[in-house]
């Protein structure tokens, strides 16, 4: 019995262990290549480095107003973030325990409304927002990465709100708790890993985001980390080495929330389970 | 009971305030613009949709601002695969539009009624000739031309020095073929065949529509023909001589064995590192060229020829015209704002900056005689040559937004055997046929 | 006041809970989305001041456009295929990850990694491992198969996207199912074990249906993805060699902005919405009506 374990132990991580290496590659490779000139990125696709310099990063640095679109970009992704998982929590857990015909339609509409091109509604979004004065501010961004991510949050939510026994609050109701207690207390400490889900496809989603920053956000010091990477192509061709470095610098700091996020829903698994 | 009324308090306080702060910008923008009209401070802005000279714009409009001290200029790039037309559409729509904006020729007629009229502009008579045309509607300038922008076989000297090719003798479809084959000779591929649709579509396949006569106004009328219907291509000598260079440089093609998978910077490298002879492109790609240069800087152009009768209209002239086209807004931007950006447009032509700008930083041809400023870069200095001895054929630029991807994709059929010339005859005839 | 059945009762409860999300949504998605349906129907270029009312005109126009339909049977190609891949490896991932093996941390984030690239980079970099560096490999070690880029072959060309796609996907996938696998409650399974059930039981049984919210979303997510995918599209291949490979979104986007026919590009988009809307809907109401209260 345990040998036959070890052996499917040892299977598993090869196998877990190749494909890891065949989906970091081209990421290794767009490491490797940003410290290189542009023109031996092309010409030398696979050879390390001839001069190892960190000349594309300091000039990425200083083209992409780094620490200026670094915080616009936290700023913008950690509030909108924040107000996307209290609303759509909240809106999700309604729509379960209440089986309210319009909550139906509401959540129907939502889940349709992630299907609509945002090209159909760029115009028009831009239109409407121009002509009441809401453009380029981080506030009207946030809120409409509110309006946008809220239908992904709640489908996500409503899903899993269901594995969540009823009895749990209905104990907590009879023990006098009212509702809103009953969620925030009970209800949503346990939906942990989804929330840690949406957070990180949250995250992801509004840093990496460049359509709509380009559209609502116009003057230079509100621009995002997306928005700075516009340096590196011209009109027929893409400065590789300097669009490697300038990448590099804008996921840095994802890759690091989600490694610490990691942990967080590590922390959440050990807490249901004892294996 | 009282805490969850307190909770809902805050949250809608909160909801409220980032509701109003919203606002509150708004508030701020209709100060701002009242004060720029009462104070003597202008801000404008430029849309810049020629990736490869954003910085240099960038640092021309703070040295622009030292030269003018109320007038600051913020430049607006546009993102790769955004077309400057769809920004521009977003921008009105948004009610930002910028003040002054860089479009394609073919965008300007769509968007000339926001613009300016520009016809008395100081600049208007210094233009070379037929620079203005393109940025014109109804005879009137609406537009400024920014760069001249040419393209042909630009040819590696280095490497046809040791062919024993002088370049200034090809001029027959006949001299190409020979000119090939000495530089094979030597061990060097003849020549590189970019397969971007861009490139066969828009730059080469124009030629069809530039060459079928001197008359001017001729392209145009050519177009009205096949738009009617009326063009048959396969009698058409023009297209025959064109299709018949294009075999010859797919045959001469380094990339021959599998021509789609070529691609703009490994064409640059292989013509800079004498690798390869030729190469369909215009002067915008020197500096991916230069990247890779070990001739010297010794580069110029040959056209393309397109018959094997030396005198043929087209075998002696390249194809040059103003690429893009910068106008000014009415709609968005005030009285103020708009003679600052004309200004702005006066400094590129008469100041000592903003000359240097256009020639020494961007590299650049400009549309303007006044301009003496000597071009450094190889290829631009071909093209200037060039329109000196008004050896250039005004470049077409009334042709529909999608015209290089659609007929592009077809001679991409063609360069990699999957049609013939008749087929491509009757996809290029179809596609204006179907125009709107 | 705290009563929950009357009127005013359920009316506030719903503002507090769903009100902030509610206006939100309506005001940035429903309203200008009802905007730009109306539009369809105007000779609105996107450019020009005023625009007049045509009726069905632009809606006919993409009945015509045999381009579109063209390019939606290649998508639906498109998205058969990475919808099926990039579950099938994601869940299986998930599975192989969530059993407590050394590292899976490490394995966790490595498999997200490819989600943190956006867009047109990302297009950009596979465009150069296919056409640069896949064709080095293949040269210097005489694999004809990478010899010539898979971009330049129409063929090839389709599975480039899909490999990316996958590649992108899998990973922000697998973390959906992961939170699936953890939500199963861990007692059932250990009564279960205790019952007697082995591994394949155990899937089959408790497992699979208490995931099948993880696949209502993974499902429509990648339904969602695939009709919609245009950035890695616009960058990798472009629609080429010569428009083989224009996925639909592309093709729209042209319309609406290359060609510089607005109304018909805003109908065309409907149109592909009404069409990925149909489908999705009918995923999730079934997968929906499969799922389980615990």
């Amino acid at each position: 019995m345990k040998k036959q374990k070890l052996i499917a132990n040892i299977i598993k991580t090869i196998v877990v262990c190749g494909l890891l290496v065949l989906y970091i590659v081209p990421f290794i490779f767009v490491v490797v290549n940003s410290f290189k000139e542009s023109k031996d990125v092309t010409a030398n696709p696979l050879a390390l480095p001839a001069n190892f310099s960190f000349d594309n990063y300091v000039e990425a640095f200083k083209v992409m107003n780094y620490s200026n679109a670094f915080m616009n970009t936290l700023i913008i992704t950690l509030v909108s973030v924040a107000i996307i998982i209290i609303c759509a929590s909240m809106t999700a857990y309604i729509m379960v325990r209440k089986k309210w015909k319009i909550t139906k339609y509401l959540f129907f509409i939502m889940v349709i409304s992630m299907i609509i091109p945002f090209q159909a509604i760029m115009i028009p979004l831009v239109k409407i927002y121009g002509s009441i004065g809401m453009l380029n501010s981080k506030w009207a961004l946030m809120y409409m990465y509110l309006g946008f991510g809220v239908s992904l949050a709640v489908f996500m939510y409503h899903g899993f709100i269901k594995s969540i026994p009823m009895e749990l609050e209905e104990a907590a109701m009879i023990d006098g708790a009212t509702r809103f207690q009953t969620f925030w207390k009970i209800v949503f400490p346990l939906m942990k890993p989804t929330t840690m889900t949406i957070v990180t496809l949250d995250v992801l989603w509004i840093w990496n985001d460049f359509l709509l920053p380009s559209l609502v956000l116009v003057s230079s010091d509100e621009r995002t980390l997306q928005l700075s990477t516009y340096y590196f192509s011209g009109t027929y061709s893409v400065n590789y080495g300097l669009s490697m470095a300038g990448l590099m610098l804008s996921i840095l700091p994802v890759l690091i929330i989600y490694l610490f996020l990691q942990k967080g829903i590590i922390g959440g698994v050990l807490q249901g389970s004892i294996k | 009971m009282k805490r969850r009324k307190i909770l809902s308090l805050i949250i809608t306080v909160v909801l409220a305030t980032s509701l109003l702060a919203g606002c509150g910008t708004k508030a701020k923008t209709d100060d701002t613009k009242a004060a720029i009209a009462t104070d003597k401070a202008v801000k404008i802005t430029m849309l810049n949709t020629k990736g490869e000279i954003l910085t240099q714009l960038e640092a021309a409009a703070k040295v622009f601002t030292t030269e003018n001290p109320n007038i600051t200029v913020e430049i607006i790039p546009v993102a790769a695969g955004v077309s400057p037309f769809q920004k521009i559409s977003t921008m009105y729509a948004a009610g930002n539009a910028p003040t002054l904006a860089m479009l394609d020729p073919n965008d300007i007629p769509k968007v000339a009624d926001k613009f300016a009229d520009l016809s008395a502009e100081k600049w208007v008579k210094d233009a070379s000739a037929g620079t203005l045309d393109a940025g014109s509607v109804n005879g009137k300038v609406m537009s400024f031309p920014l760069a001249i922008e040419g393209y042909g076989l630009i040819y590696n000297k280095v490497v046809l020095d040791k062919a024993k090719v002088d370049p200034s003798t090809i001029k027959t479809t006949k001299d190409l073929e020979a000119a090939f084959a000495k530089v094979q000779a030597t061990g060097v591929a003849p020549m590189v065949l970019s397969p971007m649709d861009w490139s066969l579509g828009a730059h080469f396949l124009t030629t069809l529509y530039m060459d079928q006569s001197k008359e001017v106004g001729s392209p145009e009328k050519f177009i009205g023909e096949l738009k009617a219907g009326k063009v048959d291509l396969s009698t058409n000598t023009v297209f025959n001589g064109l299709m018949t260079t294009f075999d010859v440089l797919k045959a001469n093609n380094l990339d021959k064995k599998s021509p789609l998978a070529g691609v703009y910077e490994k064409a640059a490298e292989h013509l800079g590192k004498g690798e390869a002879g030729f190469w369909f492109m215009g002067n915008w790609a020197w500096p991916d060229i230069k990247k890779f240069d070990t001739a010297n800087g010794q580069y110029g152009f040959i056209p393309v020829p397109i018959s094997n009768n030396a005198d043929d209209y087209g075998n002696s002239q390249i194809y040059a015209g103003s690429s893009k086209f910068i106008g000014v807004d009415t709609k968005n931007n005030d009285a103020n704002q708009q003679a600052a950006g004309k200004k702005f447009l006066e400094w590129l032509v008469y100041s000592e900056s903003g000359q240097d700008t256009l020639v020494n930083k961007c590299s650049l041809v400009p549309a303007f005689s006044n301009i003496k400023l000597e071009i450094k870069d190889p290829l631009g200095k071909s093209i200037n040559q060039y329109l000196t001895d008004k050896r250039a054929i005004p470049t077409i630029a009334t042709l529909p937004g999608d015209h290089w991807a659609q007929v592009g994709a077809s001679m991409q059929k063609y360069l990699d055997g999957k049609s013939d010339k008749k087929a491509l005859a009757t996809d290029i005839q179809n596609y204006w046929k179907n125009i709107k | 006041m705290g009563n929950e059945k009357s009127f005013w009762g359920k009316f506030k409860t719903f503002s507090i809970y769903a009100g902030p999300s509610t206006f939100a949504f309506l005001t940035v998605m429903i309203i200008p989305f009802i905007y730009g349906v109306y539009l369809t129907f105007t000779s609105w270029d996107g450019l020009s001041e005023i625009h007049k009312f045509i009726g069905f005109e632009n809606y006919i126009a993409v009945f015509k456009d045999t381009e579109f339909w063209t390019s939606l049977g290649f998508t639906g190609w498109y998205v058969l295929a990475t919808v099926i891949i990039t579950n099938a490896i994601a869940f299986l991932l998930a599975y192989v990850l969530t059993t407590g093996m050394k590292g899976q941390n490490i394995y966790r984030a490595g498999f997200f990694t490819p989600n943190l690239i956006g867009g047109i980079i990302l297009g950009f970099i596979w465009k150069f491992v296919f056409s640069n560096i896949l064709v080095y490999i293949g040269e210097n070690f005489n694999l004809p198969f990478f010899e010539t880029s898979w971009l330049a072959d129409p063929k090839k060309a389709f599975w480039t996207l899909v490999i990316v796609a996958v590649w992108q996907y899998s990973g922000y996938m697998m973390i959906i199912y992961v939170a699936g696998f953890m939500n199963v409650p861990k007692d059932i399974l250990e009564a279960a074990s205790i019952d007697g059930a082995n591994g394949f039981k155990k899937m089959k049984s408790i497992i699979l249906p208490m995931m099948i919210p993880s696949f209502t979303v993974c499902l429509f997510l990648s339904l969602q993805r695939g009709f919609m995918a245009y950035e890695v599209n616009l960058a990798l291949t472009g629609g080429g060699p010569y428009k083989t490979t224009e996925l639909i979104s592309m093709h729209v986007y042209n319309k609406a902005f290359l060609s510089q026919q607005y109304g018909v590009g805003q109908a065309e988009a409907l149109i592909l919405f009404i069409i990925v809307a149909t489908i999705t809907l009918i995923q999730v109401s079934i997968t929906k009506k499969m799922e389980v209260e615990a």
